[in-house]
C-alpha cells in the first residue's frame, strides 16, 4: 500500500521542483567523442566555402578562437599554435581556424582582419573560417578560445578539449605542458587509439551572441 | 582608516617595505593576517581578499566550462607550511550560454599558515598569485603580495576591522554536509545525486544546486532539476567529458536557498558522495527525460497528455468511479442510441470541466502564490478525510443500503449516483477529483510541463489529460458495435453492483490510511468514528416513512450525526502534516542531547532563579536550525562557554506542530522557526537572536553575563 502514497507524494514535489528549477539554458551540449562529427558549411576569409562533408579521407583540426584573448595570444606568441599548424600541413591534415565570436563581440574579424591576421601572426592554417553568428561553434558545444576538435579521415570525432595541458596564460609554460593536440594527431595518423580524447579546454569563455542561448 | 593604521604598524614593525595591496584594472587584491603578531609553531589565517569591479567575476576552484580559479604560491620563511586555499561557496554565471563558477563583488580567499616552531624574528609571508578575471571579455591578471608579522610569545589578533572581515569570510565557506550522501548511475551512466536530508519541506527549499569540486566527472553545462522528496534532495546530473571512471566519491558544494518566517537564506554545504552500486537511479523514462533535457513541445505534451489520461483509468484510485461507470452502464445497455450517447457526452463534459476547473484553479494559485504544487488538494487531511466518507456513502448505496431518490440532497455521491445526464456529468467530476492523486510520475513530465506554461498551454494540458481519462467511455458510447458485446440487463446487474461496493470500500480504506500518514493514529479515530455516524445517519433516515413527530426526530438526529462527523474535520485542521512527522522517524528529529525540552513553566522557573536561559527553538525540517546548531550552537568552545556560564539550555521542537511552541512564536511576532531567545541572568524579558548564528555572536552575549551581574 505505501508504494501507492510515495510516487504521488514526490511528484508534487516533483513537479513543484520543474517549475522552480533555475533555468541554465544551453541546448546543444558537446558532441561525444567517437560519434559522427557535427556536419559545418562557412566561408573562409577568401570566400571559399569549406564543408566538412568535402573532407571524408582527410584528418581535420578544428581551432575555435578569438585573437584577442589571452590564451590564445599565449598560444600565437610562443609560437606553439603556428608550429602546429604548419606540422599539421605537413603531414596532409586540414587544419582550419574558427573565428567564432559574434558579431560585435571581442575577436569578431572581418575577412579582411583575419587574412592580416593570418600574416602578422606568420600563422599557416588550411584556412580561416568566418563564423559570425558562432554556428560552428555552437554545433561543437565550444566553450572557450583555444577549443581544439579533430575529426578523423572518416569523420569521426576523436579529439576535443584544450590544446595542451597547464591552463595558464603564460607563454612560458607551453614547453612544460603536454601538446596534447598534437599527441593526438600523431596517434590518429598512426592508426592509433588516442588517449586522452577528452580533456579540460581552458582559456576566455567563448563569444557567443548575446540574444541566442 | 583603521586598517591602514594598522597596515601602517605593520610595515613599521617590520624593516621591509611589505606590499600587500595590489590594484589591478578590474580587481583590488589584499593580503590580510587574523594576526597581528604570530606565535611560533601556532597556525593562524591569512586571506586573500578580491574587491571585483562590478559585473566581473574571478573563479571558484571548478572555475566551469571555461575561466580559471585564482592560483596562490607562497614564499615562506624557513620551515613555514601554507595550505590549500580554503574557498567561499560559488556562485553560478551564466556567460552567454556557457557555464561558469565563481565570485562577483567581494571573495575571501583563506588560508591557513603553520610558522615553524623555532621561528626568530619576524614571519615573511610573500605570495604570488594569478587570477582570471571576466565580464565578456576575461584578463589573466596576477599581484605579488608581502606580510611581514612579528613574532612573539602570544600570538595577537588582528583589529576588529580586520577580524570582522575574517569572520564573514567563514560564513562564506560551505559547512560541511549535515546529511550524508551517496549518488548512483542511471544505466545510461548519468549521476544521479542523492542528499539524504530527510523531512525537508519541499516549498521552503529552493535554488538548490551542486557543484562538483572538479571538471570532469560531472557536465557542469547541463542543467540540474533537483527534487525535494521524502528521501531528501535528489538531483539528477549528467556525466563529464573525462573518459575516465566516474570517482568512488564525487566531491561537491550544494548549495539551496531556505525560506524561513523572516526572508531567504542561501545554505552551502560540502560533501562527499559515494558511490552507492545498490543505488540505480531509474533512467529517467523517456517522459521526464523529454522535459528534463530538451523542451517538448506543445503537441508532444499534449499528446502525452491524452496518453497520460488514459492510463489514469487503470489506476487504483480510480477504479471505484469505474466501477460506478460500468454499473450505470450496465444499466444503461438496451437504452436507446441516443441516451447511450447523451450519458458519454455527460460524463465527458463532467471530466472537462472538471479538469477545466483545476487548471483555473492553478492558474489563480500560481499569479496569486508565483509557484503550485500538483495535487495540493491532498495535501488536506480535511479532504483525504471527506473523499474517505464519500467512497464510504458510495458504497453504502452500491450495497444497497439505501437508495438514492431518498432525501439525500448535498452529497456529492448523490449527484453523481443519480441516473441520467446529470448524474453521469457528476460521475466524471468524481472521477478527476479521485484521479488526482493518481497522476502517477510518469505524467510528471506533462503536468511539469503544464504548470509551468503560460495560462493557455496549462489549460490545453490538462484539458488534454481530461480527455484522455473520458476517451474509453465516450468511445464506447458512441459505439453500437462495442455496445453489443455488453451483457443483456438482467439480475446480475444487481449482484455486480453489490460486488462494485467492495472496491469502493477498499478505497476508502486506502484514504483513511492516507489520512493516517497525514495526522498519526489519532485520524483513524476521528474517520471510523464519523462513518458509523453516517451510517448511523443514513439508518435513521430509512427506518419508517410518512410524516410524524418521530420522523422529524430522526432527521434532527440524523443531521447532527452527520454534523458531527464533520466536525471531525475541524479536529484535524490542528495537526496538519509535515513531512517530517510522515516519513521523518527517530532518525530525522530533533537532538536533545545537552538540551532539556522546553516548556513555558520551565524557562519562567529557570528565569525566576535567575539564571541565564537560551531557548533554541528548532524542527528536523529547517535546514538553518541545523546549520546554526552546527556552526554556532553545538562547536565545542559554545559548549564550554554555555556550561561555563551556568547556561540553563531549552530546546523547543516544532517538527510536528505543537500549540505552546506555536503560542510562544506568535506571541513574538514570528510565523516559524528558527527563534533563538536569550535571557540575560535577571532580565524582565528575553532577547531575540538573529536567525542566523555565529560561534562569536553567542559568545559575546554570554560574555556579557558577568557584567550584567555586576
Amino acid at each position: 500500500m505505501s508504494k501507492l502514497n510515495v510516487p504521488r507524494r514526490s511528484l508534487l514535489l516533483g513537479s513543484a521542483a520543474i517549475a522552480l528549477a533555475p533555468s541554465v539554458a544551453f541546448a546543444s551540449s558537446s558532441p561525444d567523442v567517437g560519434k559522427p562529427a557535427p556536419q559545418f558549411t562557412a566561408v573562409d576569409s577568401n570566400g571559399k566555402t569549406w564543408s566538412l562533408a568535402d573532407l571524408k579521407g582527410k584528418v581535420v583540426v578544428l581551432e575555435m578562437t578569438n585573437h584577442d584573448c589571452p590564451y590564445v595570444r599565449k598560444h600565437y606568441t610562443s609560437r606553439n599554435m603556428q608550429d602546429q599548424q604548419r606540422e599539421a600541413a605537413a603531414k596532409g591534415v586540414v587544419w582550419l581556424t574558427v573565428a567564432a565570436s559574434a558579431v560585435g563581440e571581442q575577436g569578431h574579424v572581418t575577412a579582411t582582419q583575419a587574412n592580416d591576421l593570418t600574416r602578422s601572426r606568420d600563422a599557416a592554417p588550411a584556412a580561416v573560417l568566418l563564423d559570425p553568428q558562432s554556428k560552428v561553434a555552437r554545433a561543437y558545444g565550444a566553450t572557450v578560445t583555444p577549443h581544439m576538435y579533430i575529426i578523423d579521415a572518416k569523420g569521426t570525432l576523436v579529439y576535443k578539449g584544450g590544446i595542451d595541458s597547464i591552463p595558464s596564460s603564460s607563454a612560458s609554460d607551453v614547453p612544460k605542458a603536454t601538446q596534447y593536440v598534437r599527441v593526438a594527431l600523431d596517434q590518429v595518423l598512426a592508426g592509433k587509439q588516442v588517449t586522452d580524447t577528452s580533456t579540460r579546454a581552458y582559456g576566455c569563455t567563448l563569444k557567443y551572441p548575446k540574444t541566442s542561448t | 582608516m583603521v586598517r591602514l593604521l594598522a597596515l601602517l604598524l605593520v610595515m613599521l614593525a617590520s624593516s621591509a617595505a611589505a606590499q600587500s595591496v595590489v590594484t589591478t584594472d578590474n580587481v583590488r587584491s589584499e593580503l590580510v593576517s587574523e594576526v597581528a603578531t604570530v606565535k611560533p609553531g601556532e597556525p593562524f589565517w591569512v586571506g586573500l581578499r578580491q574587491t571585483i569591479r562590478p559585473k566581473w567575476h574571478t573563479y571558484w576552484k571548478n572555475p566551469g566550462e571555461s575561466g580559471l580559479p585564482t592560483e596562490i604560491s607562497w614564499k615562506l620563511s624557513e620551515g613555514a607550511k601554507a595550505d590549500p586555499i580554503v574557498w567561499p561557496a560559488p556562485t553560478l554565471f551564466d556567460i552567454g550560454g556557457v557555464t561558469n563558477y565563481g565570485f562577483k563583488d567581494e571573495a575571501m580567499l583563506l588560508v591557513r599558515i603553520t610558522p615553524p616552531a623555532d621561528l626568530a624574528g619576524p614571519l615573511t609571508l610573500a605570495a604570488e598569485a594569478n587570477w582570471l578575471v571576466c565580464e565578456d571579455v576575461c584578463i589573466p591578471e596576477e599581484g605579488k603580495f608581502e606580510l611581514v608579522l612579528p613574532s612573539g610569545t602570544a600570538a595577537t589578533p588582528a583589529p576588529p576591522v580586520t577580524r570582522t572581515l575574517f569572520e564573514q569570510a567563514r560564513r562564506a565557506v560551505p559547512t560541511p554536509s549535515p546529511w550524508p550522501a551517496r549518488y548512483g548511475l542511471s544505466r545510461t551512466g548519468d549521476p544521479t545525486l542523492l542528499v539524504e536530508a530527510r523531512g525537508l519541506k519541499a516549498d521552503t527549499v529552493s535554488a538548490v544546486y551542486f557543484f562538483p569540486a572538479e571538471w570532469g566527472p560531472v557536465a557542469t553545462m547541463a542543467r540540474q532539476n533537483a527534487t525535494v522528496t521524502a528521501e531528501g534532495i535528489r538531483i539528477p546530473l549528467k556525466k563529464g567529458d573525462a573518459k575516465t571512471a566516474l570517482p568512488a566519491e564525487l566531491a561537491g558544494t550544494l548549495v539551496l536557498t531556505e525560506k524561513t518566517a523572516d526572508g531567504s537564506i542561501r545554505q552551502a554545504f560540502d560533501l562527499s558522495a559515494r558511490l552507492d552500486p545498490a543505488f540505480a537511479p531509474a533512467a529517467t523514462t523517456s517522459l521526464a527525460n523529454a522535459v528534463g533535457a530538451e523542451e517538448i513541445s506543445l503537441l508532444q505534451a499534449l499528446l502525452f497528455a491524452v496518453l497520460g489520461g488514459l492510463i489514469l483509468n487503470l489506476m487504483p484510485c480510480v477504479f471505484p468511479v469505474l466501477a460506478m461507470k460500468a454499473a450505470a452502464f450496465a444499466r444503461l445497455a438496451g437504452h436507446g442510441q441516443g441516451e447511450m450517447r447523451r450519458d458519454g457526452l455527460a460524463y465527458t463534459a463532467g471530466v472537462l470541466a472538471s479538469f477545466a476547473a483545476m487548471a483555473g484553479i492553478v492558474i489563480a494559485i500560481r499569479s496569486a502564490v508565483g509557484e503550485v504544487n500538483w495535487g495540493f488538494q491532498f495535501q488536506s487531511p480535511i479532504f483525504s478525510l471527506l473523499i474517505a466518507y464519500l467512497f464510504f456513502v458510495i458504497g453504502l448505496n452500491l450495497s444497497g443500503v439505501f437508495e438514492v431518490g431518498n432525501r439525500l440532497a448535498g452529497v456529492g455521491q448523490g449527484l453523481a449516483s443519480r441516473g441520467g445526464t446529470t448524474g453521469a456529468f457528476f460521475t466524471g467530476v468524481l472521477a478527476v477529483i479521485v484521479a488526482t492523486p493518481c497522476t502517477a510520475p510518469f505524467m510528471a513530465a506533462a503536468l511539469g510541463f503544464a504548470l509551468s506554461q503560460p495560462a493557455p498551454a496549462t489549460v490545453a494540458v490538462l484539458l488534454a489529460m481530461g480527455l484522455g481519462l473520458a476517451l474509453p467511455y465516450l468511445a464506447l458510447s458512441m459505439t453500437p458495435a462495442l455496445q453489443r458485446l455488453m451483457p443483456r440487463p438482467g439480475a446480475w446487474m444487481d449482484r455486480l453492483r453489490q460486488f462494485l461496493a467492495f472496491p469502493m470500500y477498499a478505497s476508502a480504506v486506502w484514504m483513511i490510511w492516507v489520512l493516517t500518514q497525514q495526522t498519526g493514529a489519532d485520524g483513524v479515530l476521528y474517520a471510523l468514528g464519523g462513518m458509523i455516524l453516517i451510517a448511523f445517519a443514513i439508518w435513521l433516515l430509512r427506518i419508517g416513512s410518512g410524516v410524524s413527530a418521530g420522523t422529524w426526530l430522526r432527521r434532527g438526529v440524523a443531521a447532527a450525526a452527520v454534523l458531527l462527523a464533520f466536525g471531525a474535520t475541524l479536529k484535524l485542521d490542528d495537526s496538519p502534516a509535515t513531512a517530517a512527522s510522515t516519513s521523518g522517524g527517530p532518525a530525522a528529529g530533533v537532538s536533545f542531547d545537552g538540551w532539556e525540552r522546553f516548556s513555558r513553566a520551565r524557562m519562567a522557573e529557570a528565569v525566576a532563579a535567575g539564571k541565564p536561559v537560551f531557548v533554541d527553538f528548532t524542527a528536523a525540517w529547517c535546514i538553518t536550525c541545523l546549520v546554526n546548531e552546527r556552526v554556532a550552537l553545538e562547536t565545542p568552545t559554545t559548549r564550554k562557554a554555555f556550561e561555563q556560564a551556568g547556561v540553563v539550555k531549552l530546546k523547543g521542537d516544532w517538527t510536528s506542530r505543537d500549540a505552546e511552541i506555536t503560542g510562544v512564536l506568535k506571541e513574538l511576532g514570528r510565523a516559524g522557526v528558527p527563534l533563538y531567545l536569550f535571557w540575560p541572568p535577571g532580565a524582565d524579558r528575553p532577547k531575540i537572536l538573529p536567525q542566523v548564528l555565529t560561534e562569536s555572536l553567542i559568545l559575546s552575549e554570554l560574555s556579557s553575563i558577568p557584567q550584567a551581574k555586576r
